[in-house]
This record gives structure tokens, sequence and C-alpha cells, in this order.
């Protein structure tokens, strides 16, 4: 089975524009994007996909070991840049794959042009004089929270999609993968996000990168950001005024805006 | 009644006394209303609160964490989470378990103006749910474990044949299904017994069960039954100890000498055989009812036989390798036989994991069991 098939990728936009390739992060979706992408449609190749284990990729491929290091996800996105034959790509990877596409531009250079790198942390825990924000015992908190919380989710969830009462199918759809993930393989992917460290890594990256710091980011907080910024070779640091973890979602505009100035359109 | 006996049922007294604790709080969630209730249970004073707390740091930092990678999204996404287990921070620093609801409140123009956010204190009903959850994993380890145990780790290697076996527990479900396989010396050198059977049901009691049918297989073949003689003997067992009716069974003997296979399905899947240079086919013969399935106890059943010419394979195998959700069996069995065609040179190993991963349905969670036995191209 093709990479494009194992992690549902979708695509929109010019076929012939600059390649766009967006990641989600821990816990949801490609649907994560849905406000972002049609701002680059017009200019870019916008590849939409789905990490193992979520949305709509494909189970029966999950291999656990595989999956124990955030380099396995990093390989995935390699084979699809690979598959569709990607070029110059500009990387856009929320949460865990700001750092799942840095492994990614260290491991093949010559694919990338560009990452954009939304809420980025290359260590989640604190360790000596880096605050990370968390503490082993908080990660078994999330284990927990993702494990009592399983259960409730897939019957309870309404299908209201905000702005979009007139298409009920479409919150079908939502309801229907954006919460899709098995428990087990969940459990795991936390473990993995927020077990890494990767400080070591960010001096690897020679791709030019953005970091977008969020503000109020309780998973990863502005030292965090500034951290990354200072560690990555060549790099701009965004503040946005966008609060929480999720601006791609919460502040579709200003992370839009910020990714355009960037990019220099 | 006299009037100054009602309730007074302001909304704010509505709001204030509510039996759970309520917050209004912005998209970002900070705090702009709490009521008395919440107060209450949490030990904060108001002016800690409004316009200085946002929502997430009064959650644990598990649920924390939780919050702002799935609840935040989906809240922003749908519009509503409900019957969240949380744990929330006191003001005293302990942790208050309960449940928690949010609806999005959308401004005029639909950009989303506000959460409100009930909370119900649930310490009892959480302890009893980590109880079940704890129950529920013991269980299915249990059940693993037997299952396990009452798997042969190492299948006899027979000169002239390999042997392999893939045995894939359901990836995502919750307990273990019923399957198992079984592969022993009748003769030993001459004579193999091959096994593969689907109890109906999931969990320690399937696996119970399993346990029971593979002693009395194992029983009965060393008796020198011949496979349909065996799956009346299993007719008469079911019958009598009231475990395993409609189990599903293929019991195969394998001549190692002769390179011949006899062998009898009872309401299971027909193995497949690919001989050199013959595209593969389904063995239809041999096949009768499942288990202790037919009205007319004493009915004797059927069996078949093939040769096995060098280079043969023969696939043994349960349900969980062909059903898919969306399609009919016959579709799955189709794809079986496309498969085989095209792996078919592979070692045994190597063609077992194309197979499974091939044809796996991730929608379909269940046991995938493969017995492939192929005789050697250089076999003497």
């Amino acid at each position: 089975m093709s990479a494009c098939a194992r992690h549902n990728v979708v695509t929109h936009g010019r076929l012939e524009g600059r390649p766009m390739v967006l990641a989600h992060g821990f816990g949801c979706d490609q649907h994560m994007w849905r406000h972002v992408w049609p701002a680059f449609a017009d200019t870019h190749r916008i590849v939409l996909f789905d990490h193992m284990g979520y949305g709509g990729s494909d189970l029966s491929a999950y291999d656990p070991q595989r999956y124990d290091s955030l380099r396995g996800y990093a390989d995935d996105v390699l084979a699809i840049l690979e598959e569709l034959d990607l070029r110059d790509v500009v990387f856009v990877g929320h949460s865990v794959s700001a750092m799942i596409g840095a492994l990614a531009a260290i491991e093949a250079p010559d694919r990338f042009g560009r990452l954009v790198l939304i809420g980025p942390s290359p260590r989640y825990i604190d360790d000596d004089d880096y605050v990370g924000g968390f503490t082993r015992e908080d990660i078994d908190g999330l284990l927990a929270s993702l494990e009592s919380n399983y259960l409730g989710w897939s019957g309870t969830m309404a299908p209201v999609i905000m702005g979009n009462p007139d298409r009920p199918e479409l919150g079908e759809e939502l309801t229907n993968s954006f919460c899709r993930t098995d428990p087990e393989i969940a459990a795991r992917f936390a473990r993995t996000t927020f077990l890494s460290d990767n400080r070591a890594d960010l001096a690897r990256v020679t791709t030019p990168a953005l970091v977008l710091q969020c503000s109020q980011d309780v998973i990863a907080p502005d030292t965090v950001g500034r951290y990354v910024h200072e560690h990555l070779p060549e790099s701009e640091l965004v503040q946005l005024t966008a609060t929480g973890h999720c601006p791609n979602l919460s502040a579709p505009e200003e992370t839009v805006g910020a990714m355009r100035s960037y990019l220099g359109l | 009644m006299k009037r100054g006996d009602r309730l007074v049922e302001s909304a704010d007294e509505l709001f204030e006394h509510a039996p759970c604790g309520y917050l209004a709080v912005t998209s970002d969630g900070v705090v702009t209303r709490v009521n008395e209730t919440f107060l209450a249970l949490t030990g904060y004073g108001q002016e800690e609160l409004v316009e200085r707390r946002r929502l997430q740091e009064l959650l644990a930092p598990g649920a924390r964490i939780f919050w702002e990678t799935h609840l935040a999204p989906l809240l922003m996404m749908q519009g509503q989470v409900n019957e969240i287990a949380v744990e929330v921070l006191r003001a005293d620093g302990s942790r208050l378990p309960a449940f928690m609801s949010c609806v999005l409140r959308p401004a005029p123009d639909g950009t989303p103006q506000g959460i409100f956010v009930v909370l119900f204190p649930a310490a009892d009903r959480r302890r009893y749910e980590d109880e079940l959850l704890a129950a529920r994993r013991r269980e299915r380890e249990t059940a693993r474990t037997l299952q396990r145990g009452m798997l042969v780790s190492e299948l006899p290697q027979p000169e002239g044949f390999d042997l392999h076996v893939t045995y894939r527990p359901a990836v995502s479900g919750l307990e273990v299904g019923g399957d198992w396989y079984d592969a022993f010396w009748l003769e030993p050198g001459e004579t193999l017994g091959l096994v593969v059977g689907d109890v109906v049901g999931r969990g320690v009691d399937a696996a119970v069960t399993m346990g029971q049918l593979r002693s009395a297989v194992r029983a009965f073949a060393w008796t020198g039954l011949g496979p349909s003689g065996l799956l009346e003997a299993m007719d008469g067992y079911v019958r009598r100890h009231g475990a395993g009716t409609m189990t599903t069974l293929v019991y195969a003997q394998l001549d190692v000498r002769r390179s011949t296979l006899r062998y009898a399905a009872a309401g299971h899947p027909p193995p497949v055989l690919a001989r050199p240079g013959e595209a593969p086919t389904l063995l239809w013969g041999g096949r009768s009812l499942p288990l202790d399935a037919h009205p007319d106890p004493g009915r004797p059943r059927d069996e078949a036989h093939a040769e096995l010419p060098p280079g043969s394979v023969v696939l043994l195998y349960t349900d969980g390798l062909v059903e898919r959700r969306s399609v009919s069996l016959d579709v799955g069995l189709d794809r079986l036989v496309d498969g085989l065609t095209r792996h078919r040179g592979a070692p045994p190993s190597q063609l077992a994991g194309d197979l499974v991963r091939g044809l796996h349905d991730p929608e379909h969670s269940d046991d995938i069991c493969l017995l492939v036995a192929s005789a050697r191209a250089n076999a003497s």
C-alpha cells in the first residue's frame, strides 16, 4: 500500500505550485488545518495527511516499535514526500509535528525549503535548568485522562459544526474521524510525544524555520519557543497574540498572516 | 401554598446554587463568571478567579494537556464536549475528580464568544470507573495469558515442509477472541495434525472454551480418528459438555512422506491450496456445519484430500483474515486467493506477513490466525 493511502493524503490547490505540507499534532487529525490551508491554495500545492493511528490513516500499518520514537513519524513524512516527489517543501508542523518535521528535514534537507513550527517543543519534561513545563507524573496524568475518557467519546460527541449548521454531513464526517483514535495508539503516541528529548537535534536543522509562539500556551510555553528559536541555526520567532496551543483553529487569520509574511507572499 | 413559601427562582438563584459548579469563560479560558457551588467545591474566592485565572489552570496537569490537545480543538470544531472526566485543582492544592461538559457560545457573527462549563463532582463514580477500567485490563490480560499459554510456541518442523503461523490478536478490540491453532505429530516424522479453530465469543470465557476444545481435539486425534471422525467426536464432546457450540474448525492430517493432506472443515472458511503451475484454489471439499450445529446429531461428516506436490502451499486460517465490514465474504476470499497468487513465491513467514498486512481490515476488529504449510520445492 502506498504511503499516501496509508496516511489518507489529501491534496488541494495548484498542482504546479510550491508544495506546502501541513502536519497535525497529537490528539487530532488533518481537519485541524481547515481554516489555514485555503489561504495558500492559490499559490501552493497543499498536502494534508493523517499521522499513523489518527483520522483516516490505515491502522493495519501501525507498528508499535516504529512509533516508539518520533523518527518513525518523520520517516512517514519522508515517505510521503518521496512518493509525491516533493521538493522545496514548506513544511508546517503543529505541536509535536514541529519536531517531526525538524527530524525529517535533518534526514533529507534537499526536500525542504522552509519549516513553519507552530508551538514547537523539543522536550516537554523539566530537566535540570531546562523548563519544559511538565513532570513525568503530569504525563502519567495525561495517560490516565486518555484512558478514562476514551469510552465516553464516540457516542456523546454531537455532530454540531461551528458555522456549518446547514451541512450536517460535515458534522458526521468530523465526529467520525476527528475523534477516532485507538486508545492504545493514543497512549503510545502520548508517551512518544511527551517523553521525547530532541533538544540536541535542533542544531542539526539546516532548513530555515519560522517559530510561531502562542501566548499563554501551557503545552509549549514562551521560554520553550525562545529555546527552539535560539538553538535552530536559522530561524525567526514570531509571538502571536493568540492564546492556547491551537492557533490554527482559534486564530487562523493571525496564523495565516504570520506565515504569509514569512514566506514573502 | 402561600406565596412566601415558594423558592425564589430567579435566574441568579438558579445559577449561583445550581447543583453543579458552573463557570463562564472567554474562548481563551479566562473566567468571567463563576457560581457559588463551584467556589464551595473548590475553596476559591470569587476575586481569585474572575478575570484572573483561566479554566486550563484550574485543571490538573494531565487534564490540562488533554484540554489543549483534545478538548479545545473539539470544542472549536464541534461546539461542545460532554461528560469528560477531569481533575480540578482546589485552592488548597487537592484534586476534585469531576465530570465536565462545555458548550461554546458563539457571538452573533458566528465567532466563538465564550464557553459555558459545568462540573459535577464525581469522586465515587470516578473511583468506580477506575475500578472497572482496572478490572477490564485484568480480564484482558488474563484472557491473553490464557490464550497465549494454550497456543504452541514452536511448531513441529517436518522434513520437506515449512510450517509457519501468524497469530494476531485483535489490535483495537478490548477483549481477545477465541481463535486458536495447533500442530502436533500424530506419528513422529510421518503424519502431522494441523488445527485452526474459532470459538464463538470473546474474553476469558472464549479463551477457556478454546482451551477445552484444543485439548479435546488433541486427545481425539491421537486415538487415530481421521478428519471427519474427529469432527464427529467433537460434536459429541461439545454436546455433552455444553461448551463450544457453533465453534468452527478445520482439522487436517498432513502425511509428510506421501505429501498428501486429508482435511475436514466444520463451518470453517475453506483452506486455500496453491500447487506449482496452477492458480490457487479454495478447497471446498470436506465441508460440514459448525460443531454441534446440526439438528441430527449422529449425521456423518465429510472429508476430502489433496495432493501436495513439491512447491505447493496450503493456508488454514480464521475468518478474521477474510471478513471485512463493508464487503461480502466472497470478496474477502477472492482477495486472499489474489494475495496468494502474488506472494506465493515468498518464504512462509514472509508470505503470512504479506497476506495479513494486505488483507487486514482496521475497521473489523477480530483475531487473525493464519497457518501456512508449504512443501519445499526441492523435497525428495
